[in-house]
């Protein structure tokens, strides 16, 4: 089949491999009909995520027919239309029974690894490393998907791609991000990053009825479609405002009730911040580059909380641990427990109110990866969301 | 029990703080040699009574670098033994080098001086390495891995006690047989095609609470433990191995890593029915994410699907 591998640092390229298999009595195979590249991919292809190997499938947002399954799914068979949540999950043990199927303590077959990073083990993730697991992504012609009889949810016919594809990880990660800020109407909410997955906090935060939404990004196709679609009611870019005083003024000095980090390790920023975190990184002295987060503690109202959203890998220095705790701020994250959120979203979307579809920007062939990859990168043509098929 | 034991030898009263006093003291006169080394060596090659030259300047200044990173490795952990025992490999050398150094020697009093205050250190050094030495090894951990697993006690324990489906969850098991408290092992270990066999004898067994084996004719034991989760159904899994007295570390080293997989495998058995493969972990080297060729899966044992699924009860 062909895959699109990661073949070092801003190299992918769609290579011939063999086509995946049954290996465990829980699998499925499954065609994948549309896959999608996530922000987090960049930090793959952008060689700030540890332990990537030449060759590695990329691709962790996918959808697609099952074609086969194992002696032990019976919840499924051939011909089924299904969402793969992005973290693998077994549902047996205690984190899955509570809902936290993130932190699946069987799904990750190579746990010494995020051990030794991360004190415990993380889940297994479908293409995000050998932290991991290491297993094959989405971004190819078939994936194997374990654990089948739990994580893939039957989508209906009558919702597009489009509409159903971002349950995989995306519009349920949004969706956390909102729902960790305790949201009632009445809350001012601040979301950093205005790409796809800030597109889906805000949009969640509106469904959760918040009354005010600032959306912070530097790209102004990106604040627009926030504001226009996402639902965001005031919008900041942080090349031409400064960024706290705007929120400070917007909020009658008080700050955000909550903020929302959707932007991750690789944050963008000006001046000497940016200056050093930018080269601690590339030195290797620190794994994340935390402007974002950093801002959102300095900007919160006191004993607000701050979600984190954005990936981080590892370590990160000048923290302002002294501002969380001095002014009672809480801060939440995670990586999303899809499983959880995968049925109730769906049911919004059936109900029409939202429709995920609204962040495509651009379709493209599998072959054209590695140019989605660069476009996604550059931000070029007002790229938002690329969407993939075979 | 036991078990309790292990976890409060952090309690014992020999661990006193002041028992590393020498190691300190060590580790500060190796940055202050180091530093006068680097900075005045023509200076000490007069004090130890040999004529200076670029070469032996030279050689000072590196023996000084090797002085302050040994000060910087004892203080940063000055009750480990490894950088004691690195500066009595390194007293070793310097003394050699001084023998070296008395066919240009000015002063043989001096050089019989200098040979003499190293080997003063070289004893203090011996001793502080073999007290470090003494207490890491002091408390003689039994090899010791231990899991949660989501079923209840009674049938993690009963899964365990069935000793002849071990083999389903340690692979280098090749078979199990039981003979009343005598049971016989055969294991095929490192993947390889050689068989080695043993028997145990069960030393305790209460159903739900300890399981214990001691390998007849060898210093090996076991011994698990079950318990029940603090706030939930789910069992906790302790798991000793005392492979001999003594250091035996590289045994230890081995029977951790073992032991380790060994319980996470019965963990997943338990709880999800099957032991979980990823594309990297189909093969023992290194691979990529992504498929194997059918012909190397094939070749794994662990592709379950081949086999009749684990029954499971969610």
């Amino acid at each position: 089949m062909r895959a699109t591998c990661w073949m070092g640092k801003q190299k992918v390229s769609v290579e011939r491999v063999p086509d995946p298999q049954i290996l465990n009595a829980r699998d499925a195979i499954v065609r994948v009909t549309a896959t999608t590249i996530c922000g987090s991919d960049l930090h793959l292809y952008n060689g700030y995520m540890p332990t990537m190997q030449k060759g590695d499938i990329l691709g962790h947002e996918f959808m697609g027919e099952v074609v086969e399954v194992g002696k032990g799914v019976k919840n499924l068979e051939p011909g089924d239309r299904v969402v793969v949540p992005f973290c693998i999950a077994c549902g047996n043990c205690e984190q899955c029974t509570l809902g936290n199927t993130s932190a699946c303590e069987n799904s990750n077959p190579t746990p010494w690894l995020p051990e030794k990073l991360m004190g415990h083990a993380t889940c297994g993730a479908f293409g995000y490393s050998h932290l991991t697991g290491g297993f094959a992504g989405g971004q190819a012609e078939y994936v194997r998907v374990p654990y089948a009889d739990f994580g893939p949810m039957k989508v209906p016919k009558a919702l597009t791609d489009e509409q159903v594809l971002f349950l995989s990880d995306i519009f349920p990660t949004g969706y956390m991000g909102a729902e960790l800020c305790d949201l009632t109407p009445k809350k001012v909410v601040a979301v950093w990053g205005a790409g796809p997955v800030g597109q889906f906090a805000i949009a969640s935060a509106k469904l959760l009825g918040a009354e005010r939404i600032i959306a912070i990004d530097r790209f102004p196709y990106r604040l627009k479609l926030a504001a226009e679609k996402a639902g965001a009611t005031d919008v900041i870019n942080y090349e031409e405002q400064p960024v706290q005083e705007v929120l400070r003024d917007l909020t009658a000095g008080r700050g955000p009730d909550a903020c929302i980090d959707a932007v991750g390790l690789e944050a963008h920023g000006h001046g000497l911040q940016y200056a050093h975190d930018s080269t601690k990184q590339k030195l290797k002295l620190q794994m994340d580059r935390p402007l974002a987060v950093r801002e959102a503690i300095m900007a919160v109202r006191s004993a607000g909380i701050v979600s984190i959203l954005g990936v981080y890998a590892g370590f990160v220095d000048k923290f302002p641990l002294g501002t969380v705790m001095n002014r009672g701020i809480t801060i939440r994250t995670g990586q999303c427990s899809v499983h959880r959120y995968m049925k109730p979203l769906l049911e919004r979307i059936e109900q029409g109110e939202i429709d995920p579809s609204f962040v495509v920007s651009h379709q493209l062939n599998l072959d054209d990866a590695a140019h989605g990859y660069d476009m996604f990168m550059h931000k070029q043509d007002d790229v938002m969301k690329i969407v993939m098929r075979a | 029990m036991k078990s309790l034991d292990t976890f409060r030898s952090g309690l014992r009263s020999d661990d006193a703080p002041s028992s590393d006093a020498l190691a300190r003291g060590l580790g500060w006169f190796s940055l202050a040699r180091g530093a006068a080394e680097v900075a005045i060596p023509r200076l000490l090659a007069r004090g130890i009574g040999i004529e200076p030259s670029p070469v032996t300047s030279l050689v000072t200044r590196l023996m000084g670098a090797r002085e302050l990173a040994a000060g910087v490795a004892v203080l940063l952990n000055p009750r480990s033994p490894l950088p004691l025992w690195a500066r009595v490999a390194g007293d070793a050398f310097d003394l050699a080098l001084l023998g070296l150094a008395s066919t240009r020697r000015t002063s043989g009093l001096r050089l019989a001086g200098a040979i003499a205050a190293v080997g003063g250190v070289t004893a203090l050094d011996i001793v502080a390495s073999i007290k470090a030495q003494r207490k890491a090894v002091h408390p003689n951990r039994p090899v010791m891995f231990s899991v949660t697993i989501n079923k209840p006690t009674n049938e993690v324990y009963a899964r365990f006690r069935d000793f002849a489906r071990l083999p389903e969850v340690m692979d280098y098991l090749e078979r199990v047989t039981v003979d009343g408290k005598r049971s016989h092992w055969v294991a095929k270990p490192f993947g390889g095609t050689r068989t080695v066999a043993w028997d145990a004898e069960l030393t305790e067994d209460i159903p739900g609470r300890v399981i214990a084996w001691q390998v007849v004719d060898s210093l090996i034991s076991g011994r698990v433990t079950f318990a029940t989760a603090p706030g939930s159904e789910a069992t906790e899994v302790r798991v000793e191995i005392e492979v001999g007295k003594g250091h035996a570390g590289i045994a230890k080293w081995f029977a951790k890593s073992q032991v380790k997989g060994d319980l996470r495998r019965f963990k997943q058995v338990l709880e999800t029915g099957e032991v979980l493969l990823s594309d990297a972990t189909v093969t023992r080297k290194p691979h990529p994410a992504q498929p194997s060729e059918p012909e190397v899966i094939a070749k794994n044992p662990h592709v379950t699907n081949n086999r009749s699924p684990v029954e499971v009860q969610p």
